[in-house]
């Protein structure tokens, strides 16, 4: 039953992707800019420009393109990228491992943190506790993650030295290393992503805690910790694995501000530089491997929500 | 508790690797570059960066000087033929290229030969197959081993400053090893101070000492003699952010910071252990006039703008003193940057308001496009705005990005633009980046056929009086029909750290990593 539920799942998102696919395409044709006269610059002649465009198949009609790039994208082949020739799948994938790397780290380390404070808040709720765990989920979830990892740039980079301010190195090579060059943007991912995950699972613990069930294990004389680990955690995570999941979604889909800001050669970067350099393989590429990238984690999130819901069912 | 048990691990193992670290090798001589370089062939798929590194790789027959005329390099001399049709080149004796190979007449051959094939998609074919009408060579011989003879349909005084050029890859000369059996390209095997290591894309490209460089004689100079290979490694380090670049270079992550933006220019002076160094290039700023719109159409319009504005006082606003209000369109580092162009004219608000009467100006809208993506472009427009509000202009600004910008310029498709323009290292081509008929080429600026007439004389000719007269007779005609006002030449930044001796900023703008040192 739940295969066939993933399967007409997966058979529903291909018209999403379908008109992702059409709609990124015709986005990047309406904006103006010419990958052509980017590569050449101001001191292009026409002629120069012809032959480029030429050269790039960006002469053709625009269906004519996007029947040829969608033909060959339903074959696994995402083209070149205009900008420098590389192949656009690989790249992805190449990328897409640096960007994964630090957002799973860092969601999980959000929501080891946001999940228990959300709760304790919730079971202290109006108290100070909660006042200064809402306060600070707010307070974090307010600050722009520009601004935040600039701040731990310059405190732990560069007034304390204990991080490299720049590079990357992967976890295959050197994989102390690695922790080094993703510690200050996991850290900082993580700081942001707490504030949206605490607001959740104490808006989630809540609900939970004023159920008939709860005060009926108070009667029978639990003791609050169990109360909170056996009745309260597993019923209140549910909600909480759906904003997980839709997070996650969001920043497997690159994590631009971050990867700029500690020069990380990640996803999200890769299609900033496509959309500066209107690299239009290189962003349809990029935006088709984020909106499949989304669609199967929000399948995995619903197929993982049984097992905390049991009420539920993948049907 | 198993949590934190994990954590304090691999904070630990984190932490255990830095004085690890710490007793590595020396690390090469890093240096920033604002985004990743587009490939490794020579005036191949290429933008500035890609040609900053390529120049410490390939070298031509000649190169640019530190005043950015053209000098032999690998050629040892330059022999014009008095009717201009042929150019012989001498060959320099032991230059040997990264593989070990002498080089001879023969690989000089193969490398141009391999440029003229259209296949190549060399940026400078246009510019010497007659394209762009700038030059056409119509035979390459080698009458022996030292000798390499280029001939021409008519004469063109920019052959050689086009083979110099760095983005045609300074028309390196290359070994055929450089592409596999089968015609592909792999990757430079040339004969500069340093050979390609590892690129890694979208993170570094590092370089490594060519043991068996020659060296021209004598100090730097340009891209061409006293190249000193003094560092063994050295590293590009791609760092788009330049808040991050800064960190960077404060930390001791890079030791070169290129490109600084005028934003951080203030802080990194102020840091103790931080040297600024600033030269200008060739390359210009300035506010564009469509001479087409109805409006702009009008000379008095565009000279009351011209009149409106204190150029020497947004200049100072914006560069402080790196860089001079300049009103040529030649750069102040041309020889042909005389004392006429020296003096910027004075603002004169009075004049302005006059020629707006009479040309019958009631306040429409003058729409300017402008970027953020080069901060200088934005704030020469936003100060142009705010003075010509003065006399009494409504000057409007579209922030666009910078592809956008690119393309309406390219099509013409403005009222004013604030347009930031790549360096153009001989005076005729300064002229001819604004000069031209609008119906074939609208990015043009300027379609005064005598300037025109004026612009193809100073091409032909390399007699160095005769085109001190042409470019003066153009810069009077310029200042008269105002098709757009130039504010200054744009200044290449580089920030170092104190350790870090001998980088020069200069006239292209191209940051040079030969002769230069950490430590000591």
């Amino acid at each position: 039953m739940t295969l066939a539920y993933a399967l007409r799942r997966l058979g529903m998102a291909v018209p999403t992707l379908l008109l992702v696919a059409i709609a990124v395409f015709a986005l990047l044709r309406l904006v103006p800019g010419d990958p052509a006269q980017i590569m050449l610059g101001d001191a292009a002649d026409p002629a120069q420009l012809q032959a480029l465009r030429e050269s790039m198949g960006l002469d053709l009609p625009w269906p004519v393109q996007f029947l040829r790039w969608l033909g060959a994208a339903l074959r696994g082949d995402l083209g070149l990228s205009l900008a420098n020739g590389q192949a656009v799948l690989p790249l992805i994938l190449e990328r897409f491992q640096v960007t994964a790397g630090i957002v799973l780290l860092a969601v999980a380390l959000a929501a080891l943190l946001a999940i228990p404070l959300g709760t304790l808040a919730a079971w202290k709720q109006n108290s100070a506790l909660d006042l200064a765990v809402v306060g600070g989920a707010t307070l974090l979830l307010s600050i722009p993650s520009f601004w935040l990892g600039l701040l731990m740039l310059l405190f732990f980079g560069l007034k304390l030295g204990w991080v490299p301010v720049v590079g990357y190195v992967g976890f295959s090579e050197d994989a102390a290393a690695a922790l080094l060059y993703i510690a200050l943007p996991v850290l900082t991912l993580a700081l942001i992503e707490t504030g949206v995950l605490t607001r959740m699972a104490r808006a989630a613990a809540i609900d939970v805690l004023r159920l008939d069930y709860i005060a009926h294990a108070r009667s029978k004389g639990l003791r609050e910790s169990t109360v909170l680990r056996r009745h309260v955690l597993p019923n209140a995570f549910a909600p909480t694995l759906t904003l997980l999941g839709i997070v996650l979604g969001n920043l497997l889909g690159g994590i631009a501000v971050i990867e700029t800001v500690f020069t990380l050669p990640g996803l999200g970067r890769l299609m900033v530089d496509g959309i500066y350099a209107r690299d239009y393989p290189v962003v349809q590429g990029t935006m088709l491997f984020t909106a499949t990238i989304y669609v199967l984690v929000n399948l995995l999130t619903d197929l993982l929500y049984p097992f905390f819901d049991p009420r539920v069912t993948a049907e | 508790m198993k949590t934190g048990v994990l954590l304090a691990a691999l904070a630990a193992t984190a932490l255990a690797a830095l004085p690890a670290r710490a007793q590595s090798p020396a690390p090469p001589l890093r240096a920033s570059l604002n985004s990743d370089i587009r490939g490794t062939q020579p005036g191949g798929n290429r933008d500035f960066n890609t040609d900053t590194v390529l120049m410490h790789v390939v070298e031509g027959l000649v190169a640019l000087d530190e005043r950015a005329s053209p000098v032999p390099l690998l050629a040892e001399a330059v022999e014009i033929a008095e009717d201009g049709l042929s150019y012989r080149f001498t060959l320099r004796q032991g230059v040997t290229f990264h593989n070990g190979a002498p080089l001879t007449s023969a690989e000089v051959l193969w490398s141009l030969r391999r440029y003229l094939d259209p296949a190549t998609q060399w940026r400078c074919l246009p510019d010497l197959n007659g394209s762009t009408g700038l030059a056409r060579i119509t035979a390459l011989e080698a009458p022996d081993a030292r000798t390499v003879v280029i001939r021409l349909e008519k004469p063109a005084a920019l052959l050689l400053a086009t083979l110099a050029r760095p983005d045609c890859g300074g028309t390196g000369i290359l070994h055929p090893d450089s592409v596999a059996a089968d015609g592909n390209w792999k990757k430079p095997v040339g004969t500069g101070p340093y050979l390609l290591g590892e690129w890694r894309r979208g993170q570094y490209i590092e370089l490594e000492r060519f043991a068996g460089y020659a060296a021209l004689p004598g100090p730097r100079n340009g891209f061409a003699g006293g190249k000193q290979a003094l560092m063994p490694r050295l590293r590009f380090v791609v760092i788009p952010d330049s808040s991050a670049a800064k960190a960077a270079l404060l930390a001791g992550n890079i030791d070169v910071m290129s490109d600084v933006a005028a934003a951080e220019l203030q802080e990194l002076r102020a840091r103790p252990g931080i040297a600024v160094l600033a030269a200008p290039t060739m390359g210009m700023s300035g506010l564009l006039m469509q001479t087409r719109d109805p409006l702009l159409k009008d000379a008095r319009i565009r000279r009351a703008i011209a009149l409106s504005l204190d150029v020497p006082e947004m200049v100072a606003g914006i560069v402080g003193q790196d860089a001079p209000a300049n009103p040529s369109p030649l750069p102040v580092a041309s020889p042909y940057h005389d004392a006429a162009q020296a003096r910027y004219p004075a603002r004169d608000l009075a004049q302005a308001r006059r020629l707006l009467a009479e040309a019958g100006y009631r306040g429409q809208p003058i729409r300017l496009v402008t970027t953020r993506r080069y901060p200088n472009v934005y704030d020469a427009a936003l100060a142009a705005q705010g003075m010509a509000a003065e006399a009494g202009l409504r000057i409007e600004l579209d922030v666009l990005d910078w592809a956008t910008t690119l393309d309406r310029y390219s099509r013409g498709d403005y009222q004013m633009m604030s347009f930031i323009y790549s360096p153009r290292l001989d005076a005729a081509l300064s002229y001819e980046m604004i000069t031209g008929p609008k119906d074939t080429q609208p990015r043009k600026v300027w379609e005064e056929p005598q300037a025109l007439a004026l612009l193809q004389r100073a091409m032909s000719t390399t007699e160095a009086g005769e085109r001190q007269r042409i470019f003066s007779a153009l810069y009077s005609l310029f200042m008269q029909q105002v098709p757009m006002i130039v504010l200054f030449n744009q200044v290449d930044y580089a920030a170092v750290r104190q350790d870090v001796r001998g980088v020069q900023p200069w006239a292209s703008g191209q940051l040079r990593l030969w002769n230069v040192a950490r430590g000591g």
